[in-house]
């Protein structure tokens, strides 16, 4: 595998979505490859970060009251 | 508030947060988000049937909100004005993806990872075209590949390279805002002695 072949597996690889032989080819190549190994090392920082951000927003206040209710009166309604 | 007992509604319920920020980065309205949300849990209770008890139940609600989305929102979403994608220089970071024998990390790319601020990840999320967009709201949920296509009726190349694209924005959006906030922080910061 290239560094070309390596880095077109880079989110794959990161996102757990390769095969287990695609897996050891990208691994022995990052084994070998200290330029593409610190691109994966950086981009798995940025992809947990962005996840990190992007999910620790909760709902605001209310929004979980009003829902429940007006479940309960669809439900009412249907019955 | 109403008692919480039915063991299916406290699960459902488990996910309103996820439901409702991924609604509002798709809607870019809170009032829209919440509708948005409440539909879903309203089909979502009506057809409790069809879902399978140990199934995935987040996957379960998120596609119900995705074809709520698609069908009812998001002709009427104001879009972002931001620029094709295509015409995208490549990031910093994303250098390293197509540059054999990429170099070490820079300055730069380190500050910017550094340097990530939550408002600033939620901004550059709202201004990604809506395509890219969902793909991506979902990925950083914890769907696979598949489950994303499923979700949104596209082939997995396409989720592939939407969110390959996607991250791309991000990147460069951060990239300029944390360079806008330097030059912010540095503007505001008292001017030296004798300088």
């Amino acid at each position: 595998m290239d560094c070309q072949e390596c880095l077109e597996r880079l989110h794959p690889y990161l996102d757990r979505e390769l095969t287990s032989k695609e897996l050891d080819e990208v691994r022995v190549h990052l084994d070998d490859c200290g330029g593409c190994d610190s691109a994966f090392v950086l981009e798995r920082v940025f992809l947990d970060r962005l996840r990190g951000s992007a999910t620790s927003d909760v709902a605001p206040s209310g929004v979980r009251e009003r829902l429940i209710l007006r479940l309960r009166t669809d439900v009412r309604r249907r019955s | 508030m109403a008692q919480v007992a039915d063991p299916f509604e406290q699960q459902a319920l488990s996910f309103l947060d996820a439901l409702y920020r991924t609604g509002l980065r798709m809607t870019r309205s809170e009032a829209d988000a919440e509708d948005l949300v409440q539909e879903t849990y309203i089909r979502a209770f009506r057809f409790r049937d069809q879902f399978t008890p140990g199934t995935n139940m987040k996957a379960w609600l998120f596609r119900i909100l995705t074809n709520t989305f698609i069908n009812s929102y998001r002709r009427r979403a104001t879009q972002p004005q931001t620029t094709e994608l295509d015409e995208i220089e490549e990031t910093v970071l994303h250098r390293h993806m197509t540059e054999a024998g990429a170099p070490a990390a820079t300055d730069p790319e380190r500050a910017v990872l550094e340097g990530m601020v939550d408002t600033e990840v939620r901004q550059a999320l709202e201004e990604l075209p809506e395509h890219f967009r969902s793909v991506v709201l979902l990925d950083v949920e914890g769907f696979a590949y598949k489950e994303i296509a499923e979700m949104l009726d596209i082939p997995i190349g396409t989720v592939m390279s939407r969110l390959h694209r996607g991250r791309k924005f991000l990147q460069r959006r951060l990239y300029d805002l944390a360079r806008e906030r330097g030059i912010a922080a540095a503007k505001a910061m008292p001017r030296p002695e004798g300088a």
